[in-house]
């Protein structure tokens, strides 16, 4: 297995390892040492299907139920609790209409987040299988919240410290106009804020990182407008085109990123008129990153 | 009078002029000419009173009333006349407002990129803001260019926005910093109003894009689609090589032209340090798209 900076200590292009066949504990080993060097793994030609793709990801911990699936029917899920549909497909793999709820959700994957930061234990790496993917656009940009964080000033480094945030799903979807109500009754519970640190440190490499994400709704002890404000700056700030990489997409690409030092957005494409199915498995976080508040 | 450029082709610093006197309408067609060709045009060392200000600006145009002037009542006013924009962190008493003051967070939105009063359906033409007090650090004001920025778009998106038109309000960008608190009565002062997403500068005949935080949909677009694209095209059009910062001095007078450019504040320290700064407005002229009859605000 060898691994080639495609960005310099973020993302690194993988060759000479087959991730659809039982891995040995080295090399599992190889592939999260990797993860910690660069945060984003780009692996191409890894034929998964949805049965291989869960049983590799179970390499780096327990898998996480994926928010959209918790958010359906059963009847409407077109793929297994266990694994994200990040696609324009309806239950009859028919493209969804320009309309349709989850499409018009689903548009807030445009804004840049961190996976299942709405969660209090947030989720580690998230995987992600091309399996159709258009024939432009689409692509997936991610960005380097420990180059994002230690090219902060010592002032903010200072004031951002000990700053504590709110995360829902419903902050981010709020942004694009996608209402609370628009969940529906059974979910408004999965909708309630959960508390992260804004500065957090990984396990392995101790390197301190910024923990955003469009899900961010208040820091705890802000008014919210001068939240909201500061935290788009520090956004704003963290996106910069330095600390960003953008992915294109082949078909059969696996991309594996750490949630807790990358933010990460997926970019326009013709979503009514070509197919992007991309299936996501998530490894769940080992700790929560901040004290939750009792629930009321 | 001279103009020498500070970022080619869209801010000029303009020399030689003192605008606390009446102009001779030379003058005033070379500070147009020059606001057509630039967009942000910056004079230095202007002491300047309200009246003054007034006057001055009266050359370029009607002046506009600012709307949180309008949704204030007189006791909650420092500036006297409501065309007198008070872009300031200071109460009606002069003293720092406290954290969670309403006109704090309401004026947290102009942290946002915004044309001024594009939630009007006629918009403004000029902005024309005078410093009084500045901070010792932060609070520039940014601005982008929305010709260059339209320019740069590839022949696919030119095509896609040609005619699409945009609906703004005051309650959208707020509602981003998630603020909603407007008082009883200024409920019709936030109806949404209806702009053309690209327009064209009755002069110069120039295509720019018209963007604002205070669009919250497309005609004709769903919300959550309408609202991703113009963020992307935000994105876009406020990339570096379309931005130029102005770091305020005392007695700096800076000119834009709401139509073609956007521009936002920057943070400083608002509740340690003053920054005053007094903003007139040139009514715009005609609008940019069709409203929905009796439903806009004025």
């Amino acid at each position: 297995m060898n691994i080639a900076p495609l960005t310099p200590g973020f993302a690194g292009d993988v060759t000479g390892i087959d991730l659809t066949k039982k891995l040995s504990a080295s090399q599992v080993a190889a592939i999260e040492a990797g993860m910690d060097a660069f945060a984003v793994l780009i692996f191409h030609d890894q034929d998964f299907d949805d049965d291989t793709q869960l049983a590799f990801s179970r390499n780096f911990g327990e898998l996480e139920i994926s928010s959209g699936g918790e958010m359906s029917k059963p009847e409407d899920r077109r793929l297994k609790l266990e694994m994200a549909d990040i696609s324009n497909l309806d239950r009859n793999s028919n493209l969804r209409g320009a309309d349709d709820r989850v499409r018009l959700s689903a548009l807030g994957n445009r804004l840049w987040h961190s996976d299942a930061s709405f969660r209090a234990v947030p989720a580690k790496y998230s995987l992600l299988s091309a399996r159709i993917v258009p024939a432009s656009g689409g692509n997936t940009e991610f960005a380097d919240m420990r180059a994002a964080y230690d090219a902060l000033d010592e002032a903010t480094k200072l004031q951002i410290e000990g700053l504590v945030t709110e995360h829902s799903n419903a902050y981010s979807r709020e942004l694009i106009g996608f209402s609370k109500e628009d969940y529906g009754d059974r979910n408004q519970d999965k909708l309630r804020p959960v508390r992260q640190s804004l500065v957090r440190t990984h396990p392995v490499t101790g390197r301190k990182s910024l923990y955003l994400s469009a899900h961010i709704g208040t820091i705890v002890g802000w008014p919210v407008p001068e939240a909201r404000a500061f935290i788009r700056d520090l956004t704003e700030h963290a996106t910069q085109s330095c600390f960003v990489h953008a992915h294109v997409w082949r078909p059969r690409d696996l991309v594996i990123w750490d949630n807790r030092t990358t933010m990460h957005r997926a970019r326009r494409y013709n979503d009514l008129g070509e197919i992007r199915d991309m299936h996501r498995s998530t490894i769940r976080g080992d700790a929560m990153t901040a004290l939750q508040q009792e629930a009321a | 009078m001279q103009i020498s450029a500070l970022n080619p082709g869209f801010v000029g610093e303009v020399y030689g002029i003192d605008i606390s006197a009446p102009l001779s309408l030379d003058q005033v067609a070379a500070i147009e000419a020059g606001m057509d060709q630039y967009g942000v045009l910056v004079f230095r060392d202007q002491k300047l009173t309200d009246e003054q200000q007034c006057e001055y600006s009266r050359n370029f145009g009607e002046l506009e009333a600012t709307l949180i002037g309008q949704m204030s009542k007189p006791s909650e006013r420092r500036l006297g006349p409501v065309e007198m924009g008070d872009i300031s962190n200071l109460g009606p008493d002069g003293k720092l407002r406290g954290r969670d003051d309403n006109r704090r967070m309401y004026a947290l939105g102009n942290r946002l990129w915004h044309a001024d009063a594009s939630f009007r359906a006629t918009g403004a033409i000029y902005s024309l803001p005078s410093a009084r007090v500045v901070p010792g650090f932060g609070g520039n004001t940014e601005f982008a260019d929305m010709r260059a920025a339209y320019d740069a778009l590839d022949t696919a998106t030119k095509a896609l926005i040609e005619d699409l038109v945009t609906e703004h309000s005051i309650a959208f960008s707020r509602a981003e910093l998630g603020f909603d608190d407007y008082g009883e009565g200024n409920a019709d002062k936030i109806r949404p109003v209806r702009h053309s997403l690209v327009r064209t500068h009755p002069v110069t005949r120039r295509k720019s894009l018209y963007l604002s935080a205070h669009i919250g949909t497309i005609l004709g677009w769903p919300m959550p689609e309408a609202r991703a694209f113009i963020r992307d095209l935000t994105e876009h059009a406020t990339q570096p090589q379309f931005r130029h910062a102005h770091q305020w001095r005392v007695n700096d007078l800076v000119m834009w032209d709401n139509r073609t450019t956007m521009h936002r504040a920057r943070r400083y320290r608002d509740l340690e340090e003053v920054r005053d700064l007094r903003r007139t407005t040139i009514r715009g002229i005609g609008l940019t798209a069709a409203q929905v009859p009796a439903m806009a605000a004025e």
